[in-house]
């Protein structure tokens, strides 16, 4: 670049590989644009060049079913009794022993801090009064965790010490992570029947992954020299896996522990949709489809409090090392079994405890109060939202624009005033250098005339591949046009765009809001003192719970699901925004300094550029996140994939289910590895 | 232990190649060069092979201090890790005690690395999860040696290296200095005869490192082991060898004592190396001693086995050849002055 940079002005600039995918691609873009008005099949895929519907899919999957069920079936009655067990046992356990025997572990691994947590955790779930629900959803996660943990280990153990497999298995990791919750239910549905058992082999199949990377990851990172120096011991594979490998490891495993014991409770919260079995995930559900704001609210409350308990109690096994007095812990113990032998002996039913259902009503005649006097603002903000942003990103401004929203009708003539806008705009950034800049500034002002979901499909394949062939060569080109081809010929490419629609919709605002929080919390500690403790909450409330506060103030409908996958996607950004600022070297800011940049220049030439690769990151996170929640989202009202693969639940209909599940995670497969290739090549050109 | 007359360890045309199908390439590189090493090599790397290790052949002896010197990236670290067989040998013969170690089974290494190799790490390899004792005692515990048994031996060691008292403290407790002594007491619980350092000071800084290498050779004045010791840091090789193998892009380039290395180096490669060394305190009067012959003056007299330095204090107002003597006092050779000087100038010319 720099040999360029410094050639006589005279030469010619070459082109570089990210300008001739641009180029392509508007070629592409202005071609399907001139003949799309002849040729309707360039934006609409005609039905009869679908080679497998959802039906015939349908029909093979579940002929193939036919043969396992039987084994699945035992599966499931065989399961049905630890799950029994579990189930028996977290309710007989009387309540101030259970809230006893949590603080006495708090304090444990955490000292007086995580006692007390635990113990203002566990009161709150008594006195909202869904002790029973919270306690069968803790004996699902009971089950369902210690076989994703083994599963986990396993898998990582198989992958450690068969380095052939290890790359299979982490492509299969990979997918796995990107396939949608609600999709694996389907599936798991025909197979094992709809009961609690479903929700607990899901939730053992979502949680496995997690552990499995991070047992692989912790003994990637134990040090060569520890590996031979077991060896040179003497001692045998054996003794070096359990006696130095996996301790060694142990902090990696313990992250992994954390990270599926959320995934395991996060699944079951979601797994509720396919049944109520009295736990608080359909606790949830049910209020909020009778609008009882307040009980929902309060019934999330209770999975945020269990949410947060088990993974600061957990996370504090992995990077707390300080050991608290085993006496004290028998102490709690001792005071909770006084407070059985008193309390509980009068009054064993939680219920008697129900302290806060007035505070939920309360809140819901507020609610109403409040919708009632501030509806009309509410609804002129989602209406402007729709009207004004979502709707021209997503049928573009040639559809959306009407004289009874804009006051004016779109005519063809504006579209060609807009194209020419775009063009001279996009000339005049590349005529100033910035080629590339300028060709995809043009693109992008097209997508918006056109909206995302009618984009004609030949452009968004060559798009795509000619994005997957900058950021990470041929290879990935080719398997992005395959993969959408797979989507094309399975007859759901509306739906998919529908998909990218909401998805880019969120991820834009996110990386806008994101983005601009990251960096006030760089520049500012004050203000990462602030956005940090909430950050660190939107992480750990499970998804379920992000719907409850848009339903309360906007009701069901798309702008609803934007704002929650906003909220839920928003966090990676911020975090990652503000770690690349931040982390610049020392000696790299000491020198910006002495040659006298102010802090904005710093932000701007130092500090910017060496978080490139970071932030990208971030951006790969959010939209991972935008896609899960998206599903999610579909019961709250949205047309795309999501709404496919939940409707594909209800009706079991494993073909749909299948391949809009697939399609979904093609699509974040795609962004994914997308993003990623770029994030690499920013690594490279800072020499990381 | 075998008769004195096996070396401790012999090796003949080894070579460790990295890359994909290795084996089969340098049969056939070797196959088509006619055995000649260095063209095999230029071939492998032109195909993107990495011959770290080149058809090295050396013997070190019984109780011999072995050092492999070379900058890093010449492959010694890669040739220890051969000698020990942490890596599988691409092809080529590794004896320990005449035993073929290249072509043992898993539970015969398991079996000799329990009772006969010992080996200190660079960045010392401590087991962050085990205390001070529970490192230096695993290598008797995974023999199935009870507790009570191997942490007394354990103790005993950890005394030896001078860091009785820190038992129980763990590895991330430790100073840099610290960890290595631990590292060097966990190689010798189990009794070695043979013992591989590979550069286990140079992570150290230079006060510290000059304090172990003295505390290892009072170690090894205890011990009956052979040692190969691995380092980058002349200084230190002269300092501490009987021996000395210097490696280069993979090859070994010069075997010999320090003096041998210092006085006769046999390419730039080596004498590029010996520069900055001051010779009078390394080489040994033995390398320029000539046989006595007639009746020499009285006066001084010097013994075998000084530095020059030494020597050329002790004779510098002597004008004809000096006696040198034995530690009995008997007459082994003799020096001249003139040959003391210009062999301590001969990198001037």
């Amino acid at each position: 670049m720099s040999a360029l940079s410094e050639a006589p002005p005279a030469a010619r600039p070459q082109l570089g590989p990210g300008t001739w995918a641009a180029l392509v691609t508007l070629l592409a873009g202005a071609l399907c644009l001139i003949f799309a008005p002849r040729l309707p099949w360039l934006t609409a895929w005609p039905a009869d060049w679908v080679l497998l519907d959802t039906k015939s899919l349908s029909a093979w999957l579940e002929a193939a079913l036919r043969f396992i069920r039987p084994a699945a079936r035992l599966v499931s009655a065989l399961l049905a009794y630890p799950m029994g067990w579990a189930n028996a046992l977290f309710l007989a356990t009387p309540w101030p022993l259970f809230i006893g025997i949590v603080t006495a572990i708090g304090w444990l691994i955490g000292g007086a801090a995580m006692a007390s947590l635990g113990f203002l955790g566990l009161v709150f779930v008594l006195i909202s009064g869904y002790w029973a629900e919270g306690m069968s959803t803790l004996a699902l996660v009971a089950v369902s965790v210690p076989v994703a943990l083994l599963a986990g280990l396993a898998i990582g153990l198989l992958a450690n010490e068969v380095p052939r497999v290890k790359g299979a298995v982490q492509v299969l990791l990979d997918v796995m992570q990107t396939v949608p919750t609600f999709a694996y239910l389907t599936p798991l549905v025909l197979l094992f029947g709809f009961g609690p058992v479903v929700g607990l082999i899901a939730s053992a199949i979502y949680a496995a992954p997690p552990m499995a990377r991070n047992v692989i990851l912790g003994f990637e990172r134990v040090e060569t020299e520890i590996k031979e120096a077991a060896i040179m011991s003497g001692a045998t594979r054996f003794q070096q896996l359990f006696q130095v490998e996996i301790p060694a490891a142990g902090r990696q495993i313990m992250v992994g522990f954390n990270q599926c014991l959320m995934a395991a409770l996060s699944m079951v919260i979601i797994a509720a949709v396919i049944g109520g079995f009295n736990d608080i995930g359909w606790e949830v559900l049910l209020t909020m489809r009778k609008a009882l704001f307040g009980q929902s609210l309060l019934a999330g409350l209770v999975i945020v409090a269990f949410a947060v308990v088990i993974d600061r109690m957990s996370g504090a096994l992995a990077f707390e090392r300080a050991r608290h007095d085993r006496r004290v812990a028998l102490a709690i113990l001792g005071v909770a079994l006084l407070a059985t032998l008193l309390v509980w002996w009068r009054h064993p039913d939680p219920e008697a405890f129900r302290l806060l259902t007035p505070l939920a009503e309360a809140v819901d005649k507020g609610l109403g109060a409040f919708t009632a006097s501030q509806g009309a603002t509410l609804d002129a903000l989602k209406n402007n939202a729709m009207f004004y942003g979502l709707l021209p990103l997503r049928i573009g401004l040639d559809d959306s624009v009407l004289p009874f929203t804009w006051g004016f009708q779109w005519t063809a003539w504006m579209s060609g005033a807009w194209f020419a806008v775009a063009a001279l705009a996009g000339l005049a950034l590349a005529l100033s250098g910035r080629v590339t800049a300028g060709i995809a500034l043009t693109i992008g002002l097209g997508i918006i005339e056109t909206g995302i979901a009618q984009l004609p499909w030949p452009f968004v394949l060559i798009g795509a591949g000619a994005l997957g062939h900058v950021a990470g060569g041929r290879r990935l080109a080719l398997l992005s046009v395959v993969l959408l081809l797979a989507i094309l010929v399975s007859g759901l490419w509306d739906r998919a765009l529908l998909s990218l629609y909401l998805c880019t919709a969120s991820v834009v605002a996110c990386v806008l809001v994101g983005g601009a929080l990251g960096l006030a919390s760089a520049v500012s500690p004050t203000v990462w003192r602030v956005v940090r403790p909430v950050c660190d909450m939107l992480q750990t409330i499970p998804l379920f719970v992000f719907l409850i506060p848009v339903l309360m103030f906007f009701q069901i409908g798309e702008f609803s699901a934007f704002l929650a996958i906003c909220a839920y996607a928003v966090v990676p950004m911020i975090r990652y925004t503000r770690h690349g600022l931040v982390e610049t070297p020392p000696e790299m800011v000491e020198a910006a300094t002495a040659a006298g940049a102010t802090t904005w220049q710093m932000l701007r030439d130092v500090r910017a550029p060496w978080a490139a690769p970071t932030i990208l990151l971030g951006l790969n996170q959010t939209i991972l996140y935008a896609f899960s929640m998206l599903v999610i989202a579909a019961l709250i009202g949205t047309t795309d994939l999501g709404q496919s693969i939940f409707l594909a639940l209800g009706q079991a209909d494993i073909g749909l289910g299948v391949s809009a599940g697939a399609a979904m995670a093609i699509l974040a497969f795609i962004a994914d590895r997308l993003v990623q290739g770029f994030a690499r090549g920013q690594r490279e050109a800072l020499g990381l | 232990m075998s008769d004195a007359a096996t070396p401790a360890i012999s090796c003949r045309h080894l070579w460790q190649v990295f890359g994909p199908n290795a084996k089969a390439e340098l049969v056939s590189a070797l196959a088509a060069h006619g055995r000649d090493g260095n063209a095999a090599a230029a071939e492998l790397r032109a195909k993107g092979l990495i011959p770290a290790v080149q058809d090295v052949s050396f013997d070190v002896r019984p109780g011999e201090l072995f050092v492999i010197m070379g900058l890093s990236g010449s492959g010694k670290s890669t040739l220890v890790r051969c000698l020990s067989r942490l890596l599988d040998v691409t092809a080529g013969d590794v004896r320990i005690q005449g035993e073929d170690i290249a072509t043992a089974s898993k539970a015969r290494l398991i079996e000799l690395r329990r009772k006969k190799l010992g080996m200190v790490f660079q960045h010392f390899g401590l087991f962050p999860h085990m205390s001070v004792l529970d490192n230096v005692a695993y290598p008797l515990r995974v023999q199935g040696i009870g507790r009570a048994q191997r942490q007394a031996k354990a103790r005993e060691v950890i005394e030896l290296v001078g860091l009785g008292g820190r038992e129980s403290a763990f590895p991330r407790n430790l100073s840099g200095g610290q960890r290595q002594r631990v590292g060097i007491a966990r190689s010798l619980v189990g009794d070695c005869e043979v013992w591989f350092l590979d550069e286990p000071f140079s992570a150290l800084d230079p006060l510290i490192r000059r304090q172990l290498q003295d505390e290892f050779l009072q170690i090894r004045a205890k011990l009956n082991t052979t040692i190969v010791f691995i380092t980058h840091d002349i200084a230190e090789a002269l300092k501490l060898a009987d021996r000395i193998a210097i490696m280069r892009d993979g090859k070994v380039i010069q075997i010999g004592t320090p003096s041998q290395i210092v006085l006769n180096p046999v390419d730039d490669y080596v004498r590029e190396f010996a520069r900055d060394v001051a010779k009078g305190r390394h080489a040994r009067v033995d390398s320029v001693m000539k046989p006595a012959h007639g009746t020499l003056a009285e006066g001084p007299s010097l013994r075998e086995g000084m530095t020059l330095d030494a020597a050329l204090a002790a004779c510098v107002a002597a004008q004809a050849p000096v006696a040198v003597r034995d530690g009995a006092g008997a007459v082994v050779g003799q020096i001249d002055p003139a040959d003391l000087v210009s062999a301590l100038h001969v990198e001037e010319t």
